[in-house]
């Protein structure tokens, strides 16, 4: 095969370019009766205007939870927000009152949720929850709130938008909830559009309708787009930058160019060489040793180490945490040893038996 | 919606024919209802046989049966066995009377309880949940009799002190109720402390129902949904809880209706109303079969009316009910 993957182009300039969403230094913890647990312990990235964020990681790694504290919508308790910013066009979410931060929910930061089977009330029209999204946000009639929704139903594909406004979520299928749910997130023109796992929940033929959709979403509203996700393929398919997150962390950032043909850190090379891919003819597949660490237990050092094969014990990944080492504009990882993540790349490039860095443009 | 209503009212016409019959099946295997009779000494056997025929005790069960059903559709159930007097006026005085108590007791309770549930589930582990959770513990404990009495005592002692009786502590009405809207304050004045009595189970009962749904929808992915909108929470409450939280609430309390009529048997005693309960103990005690067959089949059609209220409201709560 060796077929030429279909990379989004990054945008131009992105580096000079101001942050539309900042996160900086989150920490967000839950209180759990075996101690407590920081689902997200020192998190930062950025999201420029106008690009596809993609963050990949295991269950379990503090992806959903940290853009669950950009919205707030942390249960508390038992979680907490313990420390960090999180700007928004410089205004820190963080400090602002309850009543303000409503004013930026489904306003200028929309999400996206996982699930939409479970999404949207059963006991109220699909319509209706839609427009109640545009009604609380804008000073308009009904009548002009029921015109908007049926626009935007028929802008992400909702055949019949005039009657089907009408209908429960039970009378919509799995891709066309979604459907709804994109159109909820766009009504308002968010600044900042997060997708959580739009598509996991969905069957693999609609998957790529609804992806298209949300293409479509960020086109119109012009909005930066986070996309959570474990499933690379949709990554190579939707993101111009990754942040790869493990045990509450940002492990690697980079454009998704860099991510996918020359990791810096082990963690995501294994992700890569752990999966099939359509870009690239492996012999065979390379899993993770291990497991996803426990966050209430994380281990010492580097918490990558216990199922890192660069690491090999040595004492620096055993004791000490390692930055976020800056590898130039927008490419940062966190391995003491990212200087030989070339040799490691040609390592299991051999049990692989193919090129992970495909055919390099 | 109207469809559905339509569906459901069809089912219950066969449900209350089999009612009837299991009725007088029941009732008329429960032995001979002239026993009584027999053990008085000045009733001759004639007498006896005489209303043997009278009333066609000899004839066979489905002739006997169908004797009896054809008189309900014709608005009545025919006369007491002994006395030729017709059941239907005094059926029709303690059903009022009942129904008055009954209802009442259940939507007070109704409403003090799907307010305390959702309170307590919305402020989950403060005082005033634990202090909910606590009380409703005690009034699924109490029996109602007993709470009934300590209610008695209770206005008792504060006329002792007071000299003020702040409610009747027996009786319907007062001697002289009046009419129109006087008479019917008399009434609800007469009727607090017997209302409290048979509410207070059914507050405990539903408000731990509704507490326990509402935390259900509280964690459910919708509201989450409703946050990240923006919506208010008073709007989320109101808007998107409730209304889901309401929907197994009102099968318990329609369910529970029927606990609810024979509680009133109980409290009608205590308090000496003049109602269904007193009423059924007393036909029982005669042992006359009509009085308690009428009663019996009135009772099963103010059930299937409590379970259609709750299934046309439980379509109406929910619509993936209503297009099944």
């Amino acid at each position: 095969m060796g077929a030429e993957p279909q990379f989004v182009d990054a945008p131009t300039g992105v580096a000079d370019a101001e942050p539309l969403l900042s996160i900086r230094d989150l920490v967000t913890e839950f209180k759990t009766p075996d101690g407590i647990v920081h689902a997200v312990d020192g998190v930062s990235y950025e999201v420029f205007p106008g690009e596809t964020l993609g963050v990949v990681g295991e269950s379990g790694s503090g992806k959903s939870v940290t853009v669950m504290s950009v919205l707030r919508l942390i249960p508390q308790p038992p979680g907490r927000i313990a420390n960090g910013q999180i700007l928004l066009d410089g205004t820190d979410l963080l400090q602002l009152s309850d009543a303000d931060m409503r004013k930026v929910r489904g306003k200028d930061v929309a999400m996206i949720f996982q699930d939409p089977m479970t999404s949207l009330n059963p006991v109220l029209s699909v319509g209706d929850q839609l427009a109640e999204a545009i009604l609380v946000h804008n000073d308009i009639g009904e009548d002009a709130a029921r015109k908007r929704v049926v626009e935007l139903l028929e802008l992400v594909g909702v055949p019949n938008a005039d009657q089907r406004f009408d209908q429960y979520p039970h009378e919509y299928s799995g891709g066309m909830r979604q459907r709804a749910m994109i159109a909820m997130a766009m009504a308002n023109q968010p600044k900042i559009l997060i997708a959580d796992e739009p598509t996991t929940a969905l069957d693999v033929t609609i998957q790529a309708q609804v992806l298209e959709v949300l293409q479509r979403a960020k086109q119109e509203t012009n909005a930066g787009v986070i996309l959570i996700t474990h499933d690379l393929g949709v990554i190579a398919e939707m993101a111009d930058r990754v942040v790869v997150m493990y045990g509450g962390r940002v492990v690697e950032t980079g454009t998704v160019d860099e991510i996918f043909h020359s990791p810096k850190h082990p963690y995501t090379l294994g992700l890569l060489s752990s999966l099939p891919r359509p870009d690239v003819d492996m012999e065979r597949l390379v899993p993770i040793p291990g497991q996803p660490p426990s966050l209430i237990n994380l281990p010492s050092g580097c918490s990558f180490h216990p199922r890192c094969h660069l690491g090999e014990g040595r004492q620096t990944c055993r004791t000490e945490i390692p930055p976020l080492f800056e590898l130039g504009p927008m490419r940062a990882s966190a391995c003491h040893f990212h200087e030989e993540m070339e040799d490691e790349i040609h390592r299991v490039e051999s049990t692989t038996g193919t090129a992970i860095e495909g055919d390099e443009a | 919606m109207l469809n559905y209503a339509l569906r459901r009212l069809l089912i219950t016409i066969p449900i209350l024919i089999l009612s009837t019959f299991l009725t007088f099946g029941f009732v008329s295997s429960s032995g001979d209802p002239l026993a009584d009779l027999r053990q008085q000494p000045n009733i001759t056997q004639e007498q006896i046989q005489r209303v043997r025929e009278m009333r066609g005790l000899d004839d066979p069960f489905p002739v006997q049966y169908l004797r009896w059903v054809e008189q309900i559709p014709q608005g009545g159930f025919g006369e007491y066995l002994i006395s030729p007097r017709p059941i239907w006026p005094d059926l029709q005085r303690v059903m009022g009377n009942t129904l008055q108590l009954v209802v009442a007791a259940e939507l007070i309770a109704f409403a003090i309880a799907v307010t305390l549930g959702a309170v307590s589930a919305k402020k989950q582990y403060s005082v005033f949940d634990y202090s909910t959770t606590t009380l409703s513990f005690l009034g699924f404990s109490m029996p109602s009799f007993w709470f009934a009495l300590l209610l008695q005592v209770g206005v008792v002692i504060i006329y002792r002190w007071t000299g003020y009786r702040i409610f009747p502590i027996a009786n319907l009405s007062s001697p002289n109720p009046g009419t129109g809207m006087a008479f019917w304050l008399d009434r609800a004045h007469h009727l607090v402390l017997p209302i409290a009595s048979l509410a207070i189970f059914s507050i405990a009962s539903y408000s731990r129902y509704m507490r326990a749904s509402m935390l259900e929808v509280m964690s459910s992915d919708y509201i989450r949904t409703a946050r990240a909108k923006g919506l208010s929470e008073r709007k989320i409450t109101t808007r998107h809880m409730m209304r889901n939280a309401l929907i197994p609430t009102v099968t318990v309390a329609a369910l529970s209706f029927g606990t609810l009529i024979s509680g009133a048997i109980v409290i009608e005693t205590v308090f000496g109303l003049d109602g269904m309960g007193r009423y059924f103990i007393n036909v029982i005690g005669r042992r006359d079969p009509y009085p308690i067959m009428a009663w019996l089949v009135i009772v099963g059609f103010f059930l299937m009316l409590a379970n259609l209220l709750a299934d046309l409201l439980y379509g109406y709560l929910d619509p993936r009910i209503r297009y099944e």
